[in-house]
């Protein structure tokens, strides 16, 4: 796909080749100046929620007067052993001490060890994130998948009976939490008609097929919320591009339909839904944890739940913190593709 | 705006189930006939007369254990709504009055609560906090707060900036006058719009909770944490799950038709919606009764 500053330098080269140095130049300098654009821009929009997101993080930790000392030592708790568990943490430092040991540390890459057994929280992290990406991967392509069909179907037969079948649907879906799916889809696929397992997990290394089937009933119970998201947006998108006068020259000048459809509607109408899909993002991320207990996988979610419920504050400020860098990246790829997709993007709007 | 609301039918229906949702997380636990918490009847009964929505792995009934369950389960997503609210809105209107410092402060802040995975969140700060419902509904307000806070902000910013607050003030009205006619009438609806849409997500955030058994503990019922007990069960009741789940839905969907109406009403678009409403209607009337033609004498 060559995008409209390329195109503009390609053509300008040709027609002016008298001037090709200093038009190539500014043709460079514009093309940096947008990949500035396309990526600072964003960073130094996530650069605060990242800082700020750690800092609730560890604020969250912190204040709640949890200790090792607890969730080790349990009722064999005297006050010096706990005092010396608290040295040996360095819990017994000033907040902003332990603030910086914590953000320096976690910028290296550490997550510290979890006070319940000792291990890296990262390592804990690394063996079950795996599960949870590719829940929520598959659930987000699901949802990619069937907002985007439903939701153009939607508004090419805009005001029809299909438009407003599916729109009801999709008032339908959105209201049901993930959880409640994920519990029907068990009962239905499961135990119903015993087409897929219920529970359990099996890397993809086993095999596609095996590990496809136990995915994809959580995945499927995850997309809900995107699918219906996207596609309510992405049809009021559409359907307001369709009114806009570029597409009346465009049918002026004697596009074929599809043309119309696939080169200015869609590239401008699915913007905002585009940006939608990164607000639900999180929702995606937090829906996991519900959803993995329905189907017995031991993802993220779950550890987080556990670590929380023992108090193990470091497990659970690690998986806070992950899930923040998780959501900041995929909001950095969906400003990217916004980027590449809607052609005003391009010119700064 | 309340006349044109009472002519939805749509309005009807919404607050309808939503008043006996309500009532139900009032009286719910008065209304239920047996005790929530003894077992010893059949374990896993089938629907009978006796027992309604047919009887749980420990024998308890099912009908009892959902009513009274309504008032963790309902009443806490008001009060989370509610929380929401107080600490959402009043930073929002703050935010226009107190100097940019203030402004940038909430607003990073406001940008981050939006971007966290809500849930997790919701998991950590209440087992971390203590692992009790009160700690639940106040982080999960507070998680939700941004919501307001945009919404409170936006009406505040466009109010100050618009003429006939300025005329009004220039013309020597007072502050109270100024905000009982010109304020609170912008406020009102996107506030009661994200009331209604904050209910509604914290209900579902509140089930999720109590569905890990995150806020109140198993042997307590709530529609959350029967869901929990339910999966276990799906070989022998695959149906058990579906009283809380029709009833978490239908609240969640009431909650947010409701937001739905209120938006159509308040904006430009509800008044062209009524007055195409209006024009059918109007239409009907004439194809129902002709015009009668006078007869020649």
């Amino acid at each position: 796909m060559t995008t409209d500053t390329e195109f503009l330098g390609a053509q300008r080269a040709r027609t002016l080749p008298s001037s090709t140095r200093s038009v190539s130049k500014s043709v460079a300098a514009l093309h940096f100046k947008r990949i500035g654009l396309i990526v600072l821009r964003p960073v130094a929009m996530f650069v605060p929620v990242f800082l700020f997101g750690t800092l609730i993080t560890f604020l969250l930790g912190a204040l709640t007067g949890l200790s090792p000392a607890y969730v080790q030592l349990g009722d064999a708790a005297t006050p010096a052993a706990v005092a010396r568990l608290n040295h040996q943490w360095g819990l017994d430092q000033p907040l902003l001490v332990r603030y910086w040991d914590w953000f320096s540390a976690l910028l290296h890459g550490s997550l510290g060890s979890s006070w319940f057994n000792g291990v890296p929280v990262s390592e804990l992290i690394g063996q079950r994130i795996a599960i949870s990406l590719s829940v929520a991967g598959v659930g987000l392509v699901i949802g990619i998948v069937f907002g985007t069909l439903l939701g153009t179907i939607a508004a090419v037969k805009a005001t029809s009976w299909i438009d407003r079948s599916i729109t009801a649907f999709l008032s339908f879906i959105s209201v049901m939490p993930p959880f409640t799916v994920g519990i029907i889809l068990v009962a239905v696929f499961a135990v119903g008609f015993h087409l897929l397992p219920s529970a359990g997990y099996i890397p993809i290394e086993q095999g596609l097929g095996p590990w496809f089937s136990h995915i994809i009933l959580p995945a499927i119970a995850l997309s809900f919320d995107s699918t219906a998201a996207l596609a309510r947006q992405l049809r009021a998108g559409l359907v307001s591009a369709y009114t806009e006068n570029y597409v009346l020259g465009a049918t002026v000048h004697g596009l074929s339909p599809r043309r119309i459809f696939f080169g200015h509607v869609l590239r401008n109408g699915a913007g905002p839904s585009l940006a939608l899909l990164g607000l639900h993002f999180p929702n995606l991320l937090g829906g996991a944890v519900v959803t993995e207990t329905v189907f017995g996988l031991s993802g993220y979610g779950v550890f987080a739940s556990q670590s929380a419920l023992h108090g193990d504050v470091p497990a659970v400020q690690g998986v806070l913190v992950v899930s923040i860098v998780l959501v900041v990246a995929f909001n950095l790829i969906v400003n990217v593709a916004l980027n590449r997709i809607v052609p005003s993007a391009t010119r700064g709007v | 705006m309340l006349s044109r609301l009472v002519r939805l039918p749509s309005t009807w229906i919404s607050f309808g189930i939503i008043l006996f949702i309500v009532l139900l997380g009032f009286f719910g636990p008065l209304l239920a006939p047996h005790d929530p918490l003894a077992g010893g009847g059949t374990l896993l009964a089938p629907p009978t007369f006796a027992h309604p929505f047919g009887t749980d792995y420990l024998g308890r009934d099912v009908f009892s254990r959902i009513l009274a369950g309504a008032p963790v389960s309902v009443l806490s997503a008001l009060e989370v709504a509610g929380i929401a609210l107080v600490a959402g809105a009043i930073p929002g209107l703050l935010s226009v009055y107190l100097g940019r410092a203030f402004e940038w402060l909430t607003l990073r802040l406001v940008d981050t609560l939006i971007a966290l995975p809500f849930l997790v969140f919701a998991v950590a700060m209440t087992a971390l906090l203590g692992n009790g419902i009160s700690q639940a509904m106040l982080s999960v307000g507070i998680l939700l707060a941004p919501m307001f806070y945009r919404v409170a902000r936006a009406s505040a910013m466009s109010v100050i900036a618009s003429q006939y607050v300025e005329s009004a003030v220039l013309s020597g009205s007072s502050t109270a006058w100024v905000l009982r006619r010109h304020v609170w009438p912008k406020v009102v609806a996107p506030i009661g719009i994200a009331l209604a849409n904050a209910a509604g997500a914290g209900l579902v955030i509140v089930a999720s909770l109590t569905f890990l058994g995150i806020g109140v503990q198993p042997p307590a019922p709530t529609w959350g944490g029967m869901l929990a007990s339910d999966l276990g069960y799906l070989d022998y009741q695959p149906y058990a799950p579906l009283f809380p789940i029709v009833l978490i839905v239908l609240t969640v969907w009431a909650l947010n038709l409701a937001a739905d109406v209120l938006r159509d009403v308040s904006g430009e678009s509800g008044r062209i919606l009524l007055k195409r409403r209006a024009l059918r209607r109007a239409k009907k009337r004439a194809v129902r009764r002709p015009v009668p033609i006078p007869r020649e004498s």
